[in-house]
């Protein structure tokens, strides 16, 4: 009978969510301005970034503080990559290439850190995470520190010889990066509702009894901490792709933060409430830093109001909607 | 030789003043103070007016900490302590949100210009010790830190205030029940941390320059210090600021750009294989 109702609610949800999704695929057409088209792609590549870490915090609950570093390995990866192999590169040989390579990189730090727990768990996201980022930065041969890699060849988008359009067009970036992003939402959704994600809920609510029930707790930590990363990698590809140019401040510990912050600011646990916070978060940015230069200010009270009247995250406020709505009409 | 010593200390003493803060916080009350770097740097901007207002240093040193702890009071009062019942991730992004906010000010109240706090004329010159000048404000850093942290140790073990304090580290529930207030050691703990940190950005003033970040990028070797130390341990915070000033220095002398990568991965293998810290004395809860 409870399954029932999950399910039924579940279907409830889809539709939703595709409905949104098919608002966002006809928004270009009410949209003429190019610069809010290019802001609404930004939003659609964090908010991945932050559904990543959700996976992370709020279905495995384990804290990550520099999940932006992962981000910068699979950006840094494609950047490099585009800047001294190939500057032609096919999409079809650099987007594998960046995930690769983060996949790597983060099982290296997940192997260890899963041995671990809690704010344990955490400190030591920070210190393999700056050691990246330290590597990144400072390797100024490679990747010119500071400065970072400009001015690099933006990608064709093509299905085998059949060329789609080129990331500079502010249109094909759009859709190729919607199209990524939702097949990467369905899937995590998919994953998330499967017996996997349950597994991996139970370890947030208590490891011990998890693993009392036979769960190898260690290896689904792993896993977990393996799809967050590989979902943060492609966000890190298609900033590259977007941009065309990458930086440290990308992966650096504030960025760690700032996805932090789209997270909580969110709401944790849905997946969808990422894509909410991530785009709070840069349109904030964006229309505070436009009036005044103290958007610092403002974005830190915005956060510590956030975190002290709306805890459960701005996602919580359709579902408290629906809710009402729904026990309006059973009152009827 | 000498030189390269003195400067092993000088960091460290710097590293000590500023976590032995956030470890008191932790040790105490379990809150983990992200805004801890920013209070830091809010001591050093409140003794940066205070100077170039004509305040004596000396004074400024006693006065501008007075300040960002009493600063450090009412924000636990006001934002900590509502969610002090609730998750540590929440605490986390909520002293995160704060840093932030206290950086951002940093810029609307001072501007984000890099500036210094002027040295006091007495302590300008050097002194030769064994051969070497050495700077005579150096020397004066490590000698008030040294007498800061007696201090601080004489408080926590000789007094009953020190003996409230390391019973509320231990077990709240009991030292609760024998009618201690609890919420006013935790706003006083809070507040003596800040003014720790509040003394470390005053005194780092004519050293390393005053500047709206200068506290966020501190704070990261700090929690390096309290990992390593193990998280609320004293005796641990000031073993591990030697070993990480030494490490910090050292590296920057003979490694340059990837010093701080041997400070990451000893933090990484200190909470991989002693997530208690050097001594076994931290606290993980």
């Amino acid at each position: 009978m409870e399954k029932a109702i999950g399910n039924k609610k579940d279907r409830k949800g889809l539709v939703i969510q595709a409905l949104v999704l098919l608002a966002l695929v006809l928004l270009p057409f009410v949209l003429g301005n190019k610069f809010y088209l290019r802001l609404v792609t930004e939003i659609i590549i964090y908010g991945l970034l932050a559904m990543s870490l959700d996976v992370l915090l709020g279905f495995t609950g384990l804290l990550s503080f520099m999940h932006a570093a992962y981000m910068g390995i699979g950006a840094y990866t494609v950047a490099v990559f585009l800047s001294y192999v190939d500057p032609g590169a096919s999409i079809w040989v650099t987007f594998p290439l960046g995930i690769a390579v983060t996949v790597v990189l983060a099982f290296a730090a997940g192997w260890l850190q899963v041995r671990t727990g809690g704010f344990a768990f955490a400190l030591l996201t920070v210190a393999f995470g700056m050691m990246y980022y330290t590597l990144v930065w400072k390797a100024r041969s490679i990747t010119c520190g500071d400065d970072g890699l400009c001015g690099l060849p933006k990608p064709d988008i093509s299905l085998g010889p059949i060329v789609l359009g080129n990331m500079n067009d502010s249109l094909t970036a759009y859709f190729f990066t919607l199209a990524v992003v939702a097949v990467c939402f369905f899937v995590t959704r998919r994953i998330m509702h499967s017996p996997f994600g349950a597994v991996l809920e139970s370890i947030r609510e208590n490891t011990e009894r998890a693993s009392f029930i036979g769960i190898n707790v260690r290896n689904y930590k792993l896993m977990g901490w393996m799809l967050a990363c590989t979902l943060a990698g492609i966000s890190g590809v298609l900033f590259t792709y977007m941009k065309g140019s990458v930086s440290p401040t990308l992966m650096d510990a504030r960025a760690g933060g700032i996805v932090l912050m789209m997270t909580l600011l969110g709401g944790m646990g849905t997946l969808w409430g990422a894509f909410i916070g991530a785009a709070a978060y840069i349109f904030l940015q964006d229309f505070i830093s436009a009036m005044t230069e103290n958007w610092m200010v403002f974005l830190g009270l915005a956060v510590i109001l956030l975190t002290l009247f709306m805890p459960k995250g701005l996602a919580d406020l359709p579902i408290r909607l629906g809710q009402r709505l729904t026990r309006q009409r059973s009152n009827l | 030789m000498i030189q390269i010593c003195l400067n092993c200390l000088l960091l460290s003493a710097l590293l000590l003043l500023i976590s032995i803060g956030l470890n008191i916080i932790y040790g105490i009350s379990r809150v983990v103070n992200l805004a801890h770097g920013s209070l830091y740097a809010l001591g050093a901007y409140f003794g940066y007016s205070m100077v170039s207002y004509g305040v004596n240093f000396y004074a400024a040193l006693l006065l501008a900490p007075l300040l960002a702890g009493l600063c450090g009071v009412v924000l636990e009062r006001l934002i900590i302590e509502p969610i002090r019942h609730r998750d540590m991730t929440y605490t986390l992004i909520l002293t995160y949100g704060l840093s932030v906010f206290i950086d951002g000010m940093f810029k609307f109240i001072w501007s984000d210009k890099v500036q210094f706090i002027q040295m006091p004329s007495s302590l300008r010159g050097t002194l030769n010790l064994f051969g070497v000048h050495y700077p005579n404000y150096r020397l004066f850093v490590l000698a008030a830190t040294v007498c800061v942290i007696l201090g601080l140790l004489a408080l926590l073990e000789k007094t009953k205030l020190g003996m409230i304090m390391r019973a509320a580290s231990t077990i709240p529930e009991m030292v609760s029940a024998l009618g201690v207030n609890m919420k006013l050691v935790h706003m006083g703990v809070f507040g003596l941390g800040c003014v720790l940190a509040g003394i470390g950005g005053v005194i780092a003033g004519p050293l390393l320059s005053v500047y709206p970040m200068m506290g966020s990028e501190m704070l990261l070797s700090c929690f390096v210090v309290l990992v390593i130390g193990g998280l609320g341990s004293l005796r641990g915070a000031i073993l591990a600021s030697l070993l990480v000033g030494t490490a910090q220095t050292l590296g920057f002398v003979f490694l340059t750009d990837f010093a701080m990568v041997i400070v990451y991965l000893m933090m990484a293998v200190i909470l991989l294989f002693m997530p208690k810290g050097l001594l076994a004395e931290g606290k993980f809860d």
